[in-house]
């Protein structure tokens, strides 16, 4: 689901939280308030390249005057990072998407884990946890001391929070094995962070009801580089299999053996040429279907596949 | 036909998918689009894939049956702003499905009604609203600017009873 509309925001503060961390303030030039959002929604970013990057809202979902996005500069990123520090000056425009949800909130006792950059998402989680009084520990780690984002933590998560520093020989250190054994079972964990780490939680809460267990996961910016290869069709009902070379959609090459398909953009927009599959490693290149609908649906005229596809046609 | 309507509103994107932004005043160009418009610019959704797009219409009417859920379809009212829907033109008095084929007026300009135009799961996944369903046969017209010039909300509508034809463009 990428499809969103683009505001054109204005840059209305920054404040810096550390050296290499900005929170950019953004306003709607002509509405009083901006369309409203839940607690760990991101926002889509668009780069003076067109280049898409996604943001963690972290203002107060409850005031809708502005949004804040709180980036840190990536030397070693892609990019965007850097591109966000030195061109998201006060006064600038900002080309910001409608806000979007993937890491939703389930209004639960709750237990939320961040590392690093990853405490984004976590910021306005852990102040409408706070607020239902479901906040069971909020355990922010990261590399140096980060004295304004703790601060802010503090004031939101008051005792619940627990900071640990790995720079600091005097800080405690996060034992997640320790602290995940000693949760009970009725609560939901969310965590964001360096793949590390959220590789040991979800090692650690294996026989949990993954219901229970949260993760937010960007996509890393879709299409950048992509490169259409050559795979193979197969028709369920007939058995036939086609070749879709790599300049031909899998609607062309099913239309050219005479299948009769509906569709309209062709650019995974409409949703008209909408099919189901079977089987098959699906690339989704559409912006429609909803993470749940992929896992049985594609749009044959911008989605591919690895090795091969079996359509439910 | 004989009819009176209003131009509401108008809305103009700069690009695909970016937010509309409603004018004062625009400035119609025949053969190509509102000035400053997406698909005047060629830089819109559908731009790639060349069909009659110079400018489109839909009816308040429509929107507004939308909020009252009629017919009883949705399960709750949908509310859809002027600046939301994407279509250039809000316009009330107008039966907009009578017009395929046909010219009429807008203030100084002349559009010639081309297709009817079609609700798409993309402007749904734009304003995150089951709108697709309940905008069927009702989500405006699509037209050519046969005859360009300026136009204003509060402009009157009315039909000019000409057949017309595609234009080769």
């Amino acid at each position: 689901m990428n499809a969103r509309i683009i505001m054109k925001l204005h840059v209305e503060r920054r404040d810096q939280l550390d050296e290499d961390l900005v929170r950019i303030w953004l306003r709607h030039p002509l509405r009083p308030k901006l369309p409203a959002w839940s607690p760990g929604a991101h926002v889509d970013l668009r780069l003076g390249d067109g280049k898409i990057r996604q943001y963690s809202l972290t203002s107060d979902p409850q005031d809708l005057s502005q949004y804040a996005i709180t980036v840190k500069r990536e030397n070693a990123g892609r990019g965007g990072s850097s591109w966000v520090h030195e061109h998201l000056n006060e006064g600038a425009q900002a080309r910001v998407s409608t806000p979007r949800n993937n890491f939703v909130l389930v209004e639960a006792p709750s237990v939320l884990i961040a590392g690093g950059i990853g405490v984004t998402p976590l910021i306005s989680m852990g102040r409408a946890l706070m607020q239902s009084k479901l906040l069971h520990g909020f355990h922010f780690c990261s590399q140096r001391a980060q004295p304004k984002v703790v601060e802010e933590l503090k004031q939101i998560c008051e005792t619940s929070l627990s900071t640990y520093v790995s720079d600091d020989p005097n800080s405690p250190r996060l034992d997640l094995s320790a602290l995940i054994a000693g949760l009970s079972r009725d609560l939901h964990i969310y965590c964001c962070g360096p793949e590390h780490l959220m590789t040991e939680v979800k090692e650690l809460t294996k026989d949990w009801n993954q219901e229970q267990i949260h993760f937010e996961v960007f996509n890393t910016a879709a299409d950048e580089g992509y490169k259409p290869e050559p795979f193979d069709v197969i028709v369920s009902s007939t058995g036939e299999t086609l070749r879709v070379p790599a300049n031909h959609s899998v609607l062309d090459v099913l239309r050219m053996a005479g299948h009769i398909v509906p569709s309209s953009c062709r650019q995974g927009l409409c949703g008209t040429c909408e099919c189901g599959y079977i089987s098959g490693d699906v690339i989704h290149r559409d912006s429609v279907l909803s993470p749940d609908a992929r896992q049985d649906r594609m749009m044959p005229c911008v989605s591919r596949a690895r090795v091969s596809v079996t359509l439910d046609l | 036909m004989g009819w009176e309507g209003k131009l509401l509103s108008i809305h103009i994107a700069p690009e695909a998918s970016y937010e509309m932004e409603a004018l004062e005043e625009a400035e119609l160009v025949a053969g190509r689009g509102i000035v400053g418009d997406r698909y005047y610019l060629g830089r819109g959704t559908y731009s790639p894939k060349p069909d009659c797009r110079e400018i489109t219409l839909i009816e308040q009417e429509a929107l507004d049956a939308l909020v009252r859920d009629d017919p009883p379809m949705q399960g709750s009212s949908i509310k859809i702003e002027p600046f939301e829907h994407r279509r250039n033109l809000t316009v009330e008095g107008v039966p907009l499905n009578h017009l395929v084929g046909y010219r009429f007026s807008i203030g100084e300009c002349i559009l010639s009604g081309g297709r009817l135009n079609f609700p798409c799961r993309y402007l749904e996944q734009l304003l995150d609203r089951p709108v697709f369903l309940p905008l069927y046969n009702r989500s405006g017209l699509n037209c050519w600017i046969e005859k360009g010039g300026v136009i204003h909300p509060g402009d009157q509508i009315v039909p000019l009873n000409e057949v017309t034809t595609k234009p080769h463009r």
